[in-house]
């Protein structure tokens, strides 16, 4: 189809290059680990989903060779994770002899939009074959020319962030096809691993570390005086104390749930008003996702006559500078303000919530307890990530590609990355995709009976929102 | 601008520097912030003192404060207070904010607080205490500070008494940031180009709703978050309180004035000259106890102390430290006129021996303007008078209004005025205080004015108050 020999542009090429080099640590971090050992189906399940949108069906042959071509560069894709046979040492990557690019990529027909969604939904709740590559893609193509590809990732191989890069990393620049891509280094391949030789291992590197810990323990505990290492634990204390229980009660309006019944939605909405409310709420867009839905669930509330005002709301706040997208990253929750009506006002409010979690000294908390909670059962860690109760509603912004892309000739209409639901009624992510903001949100379809009712609130919360900014 | 740390005189430029107006929100926490401490402490400690507390309510508060430190329901202890008042006088505890300001709040004010507020009055902007506390705590501080808004927490009167409730949220931490939110949107308030100062670690989100947020010499979780989000952290000096030492001290200068003036008149007395003993009495008496307490002094214009005797000098009163300061200015041939209650303060005893008050009993108007009468023939003769026109100290900085007498003297006796302003004695030894502390006095003696006539006196005591003013705001170097 390459009626232009197109020299391939460096653009492309340097982005590929980068995912040729992405995710290249061979042990899965700390929490990447809790996440992995504390996995329960579907609840505690960390996968991310996304949906893309394309303006038309790609060729299939394409579409599978480019897939094909993806995985040999990011060698991420065509690798399992070995777990020791007992949790003495972290999981590992290793390739996978047998893998089988058909076991992972097919395609379907699908009737209309709906059946994307509901479809997208299914794919997501199935659960993955923990032995073999942990990715799954659906190329669903539409009765009317359009198509979707749905791709299902799991948190071991990349959260939501890591997802949404990989994918506008893969993407082109292009609608033509490129010839000659850059490819993987094959010697990078790690040998086999035995999950017995990586217990033995971790055990042993346990008994050199133990014995300079103790050490250093001691040193540090003779050093300093006891009354300041009472003063400082309880500071500490007080403050895991309060990031814990100090979000608002869950809402009776958002319940039973039981996260076993997915429903996902998605909605649009321009970029640049939303970044001038956020400006005008002196806040980030960040912020705009979090006030945008709760003024859906002010609605939602509204229309069953409740009279909460405010519901818990997990976000994610940046553990460097407030305002840039750093790269560290801790998860807690805030009391969502969701009575106030000015849309401008409430993202002032989610700002001065969001930034007065930076005074707790132990908002990395979960970070810090992660490898000491591996070394013990999976069920430890579990309930470690169950002891703050889970909040209503967990919303998430990712940028994504700043233009738009092609995946195999077809334009990318849109990204809606749908995130997992521990515990919570919905878990909302906003993607920047172009000058565009794909907001994809999964419900749980046990805690809310109208899922119509609550498309149109969030609806109409978009609208509140793009108003405020023009 | 002497006299403010660097830091402080750097933020009081860059408000001089920023956008003026009304538009401008500048927002101020109170405990804390503009002063040091918890004012609610001082009313609870009052409570205390007077077997108010009963030790079921005492034990209740303890343990609900120490629940808040422990990662409790921070705002639990305030609204264990606020049931405790309940059937209380909302105009008792009006008079109980007073008192207490009085006799202790005012002296924790921060100087540079102060300054930092009257920088922004001086813009014009909107200023504002904002606060958890109550209006009784609040409004004595902001009427010191001439800041007209309070953005706080307010109680339920009915019928003259509390309730025991708040009438909406206490204003703590986000209710704080929506109160002030509130406010801006009612008086037209730009926040994007307001200011803010904190210290609190739930001050965080009333701060960011500004443009420009400031923690003021924060608590250590303030300090790690403004560090994280780069928000400018200023730290202000506390108000010197009495230590041992500092009493110790007092103890000795006092002991070093008596022992100054009674050197002195044995001086003269062996020189055969009462004239010279008085003066070197006044010099040791005034330089020995000061010398003892670490005190010195910064005189601007030293030279308009001479140029015009005999003279009235006329100063602003906030410290018994004071008349010792204007003695060691004003050297020889003065006199003062005070009060006869002071004749039997012990502090006084000393100085009255040397420079011989005109001794003015307030509650016999003949007799008074018989003692001025005698006063007129003084000053003609060549004796320097010293009045305070405040009449008495003030419990802070602020200047009070002016009484006239001095001026009627000035224009009777046909001498002029030399006005004297002082600054930092009310720091240095605080209004009903007994402990003086070391430091250095800040002086600045003003252009003397002449010919004065009662025709235009109100206008010219107004004037020249304002000249006082003036300079306590924007001293000059």
């Amino acid at each position: 189809m390459a009626l232009v020999s197109p020299a391939t542009s460096s653009e492309d090429l340097e982005r590929w290059g980068s995912a040729a080099s992405w995710s290249s640590g061979a042990e899965l971090t700390p929490m990447q680990t809790l996440l992995w050992r504390a996995e329960r189906h579907p609840v505690q399940s960390s996968t991310t989903t996304v949906v893309i949108d394309l303006d038309r069906a790609p060729d299939w042959q394409r579409f599978v060779a480019a897939t094909e071509w993806g995985t040999r560069l990011v060698r991420r894709l065509r690798q399992r994770v070995v777990d020791p046979v007992v949790p003495t040492a972290s999981p590992t990557w290793a390739d996978d002899p047998t893998f089988d690019l058909a076991y992972h990529l097919r395609r379907e027909r699908v009737g209309g939009r709906d059946e994307v969604l509901a479809e997208a939904a299914q794919v997501a709740l199935r659960p993955f074959d923990r032995s073999r590559p942990l990715w799954e893609g659906v190329l669903l193509e539409g009765a009317d020319g359009g198509a979707a590809y749905v791709l299902k990732i799991h948190h071991a191989l990349a959260d939501p962030l890591g997802t949404v890069q990989l994918l506008s990393m893969l993407q082109s620049g292009r609608r033509a096809h490129t010839p000659r891509k850059p490819l993987g280094d094959e010697d990078a391949a790690p040998a086999e691993v035995d999950p017995v030789d990586l217990a033995v291992a971790g055990l042993r590197g346990d008994a050199a570390a133990l014995a300079g810990s103790a050490r250093s323990a001691a040193r540090s505990l003779l050093s300093t005086r006891p009354s300041t290492v009472v003063a400082s634990g309880l500071r500490y204390g007080a403050s895991v104390r309060r990031l814990l229980t100090q979000a608002a009660p869950p809402s009776p309006e958002l319940a039973p749930r039981t996260g076993r019944s997915w429903a996902f939605l998605t909605l649009d909405a321009p970029l640049d008003p939303l970044r001038s409310a956020a400006r005008r709420g002196g806040g980030t867009l960040d912020d705009v996702a979090v006030a945008l839905v709760l003024g859906g669930l002010r609605r939602h509330h509204e229309r069953r006559g409740s009279d909460v005002t405010e519901v818990p709301v997990g976000v994610r706040v940046s553990l460097s500078r407030a305002d840039d997208l750093g790269n560290r990253f801790a998860g807690a929750v805030i009391s969502g303000p969701m009575a106030i009506e000015d849309p401008v006002d409430r993202v002032a409010a989610v700002r001065g919530e969001v930034l007065s979690l930076h005074t707790e000294r132990a908002l990395e908390v979960l970070d810090a307890a992660a490898p000491l909670l591996n070394r013990m059962p999976s069920f430890v860690g579990a309930s470690a990530l169950q002891a703050a109760a889970p909040p209503d509603a967990f919303v998430l912004t990712l940028p994504g590609p700043p233009k738009r892309r092609f995946m195999a000739g077809a334009q990318v209409q849109g990204m809606y990355v749908l995130g997992p639901l521990p515990g919570s009624a919905l878990t909302a992510v906003l993607t920047t995709v172009g000058d565009t903001a794909c907001i994809g949100v999964n419900v749980d379809a046990s805690a809310v009976g109208d899922l119509a009712a609550l498309r149109s609130c969030l609806d109409e919360a978009v609208d509140e929102m793009v108003a405020a900014g023009r | 601008m002497s006299g403010l740390s660097t830091a402080a005189r750097e933020a009081v430029e860059a408000i001089e520097a920023g956008p003026q107006g009304p538009e401008v929100g500048a927002f101020f926490d109170l405990d804390g912030t503009l002063v040091a401490g918890y004012t609610a402490a001082t009313f609870y400690g009052d409570r205390l003192k007077g077997r108010e507390v009963s030790p079921a309510e005492f034990l209740r508060t303890v343990v609900t404060a120490v629940d808040g430190e422990l990662g409790g329901d921070p705002t639990r202890i305030a609204r264990v207070a606020f049931s405790a008042m309940r059937g209380e006088s909302e105009e008792a505890f009006a008079d109980l904010g007073e008192r207490l300001f009085r006799a202790k709040i005012a002296g924790t004010i921060r100087r540079e607080s102060r300054a930092l507020v009257a920088a922004h009055q001086r813009a014009g902007h909107t200023v504002a205490v904002a606060s958890a506390a109550t209006t009784y705590q609040i409004a004595p501080v902001a009427r010191d500070l001439g800041v007209e808004h309070l953005v706080c927490t307010r109680l339920v009167v009915e019928d003259g008494q509390f309730t025991g409730e708040t009438d909406g949220p206490m204003l703590w931490g986000r209710h704080k940031a929506s109160g002030v939110r509130a406010f801006a949107r009612e008086h037209g308030v730009d926040l994007a180009e307001s200011y803010a100062y904190g210290n609190g670690y739930e001050d965080v989100a009333f701060l960011s709703s500004v443009g420009n947020p400031t923690a003021l010499n924060p608590h250590r979780d303030l300090r790690a978050a403004a560090a994280r989000l780069g928000w400018p952290v200023l730290d202000l000096a506390d108000p010197v309180s009495g230590s041992l030492l500092a009493a110790g001290r007092t103890v000795a200068a006092l002991a070093g004035m008596n022992a100054g003036v009674g050197a002195g008149l044995a001086y003269g007395l062996l020189r055969g000259d009462r004239g010279e003993g008085r003066t070197t009495a006044v010099k040791l008496a005034t330089h020995l106890p000061m010398a003892i307490a670490g005190v010195s002094m910064e005189v601007l214009h030293q030279e308009r102390l001479w140029t015009h005797r005999p003279a009235i000098f006329v100063a602003n009163h906030q410290s018994s430290l004071d008349i010792p300061v204007l003695g060691r200015l004003l050297e020889r041939d003065f006199t003062i006129v005070a009060k006869k209650e002071a004749r039997w303060d012990p502090r006084a005893i000393v100085g009255s021996v040397v420079i011989d008050p005109a001794w003015i009993d307030r509650s016999d108007s003949a007799s008074a303007r018989a003692t001025l009468d005698g006063v007129v023939d003084r000053i003609r003769g060549g004796t320097s008078l010293m009045i305070f026109p405040e009449g008495t100290r003030s419990a802070t900085p602020v200047l009070g209004p002016f009484r006239k007498g001095a001026f009627h003297l000035a224009a009777q006796a046909g001498v002029p005025v030399v006005p004297v302003v002082l600054r930092n004695t009310g720091e240095l030894m605080g209004r009903s205080s007994l402990v003086l502390n070391p430091g250095v006095v800040d002086v600045c003696v003003l252009e003397p004015e002449t010919d004065w006539s009662t025709d235009d006196m109100d206008d010219r005591i107004a004037a020249l108050r304002q000249k006082f003013q003036d300079t306590l705001a924007r001293w000059p170097s």
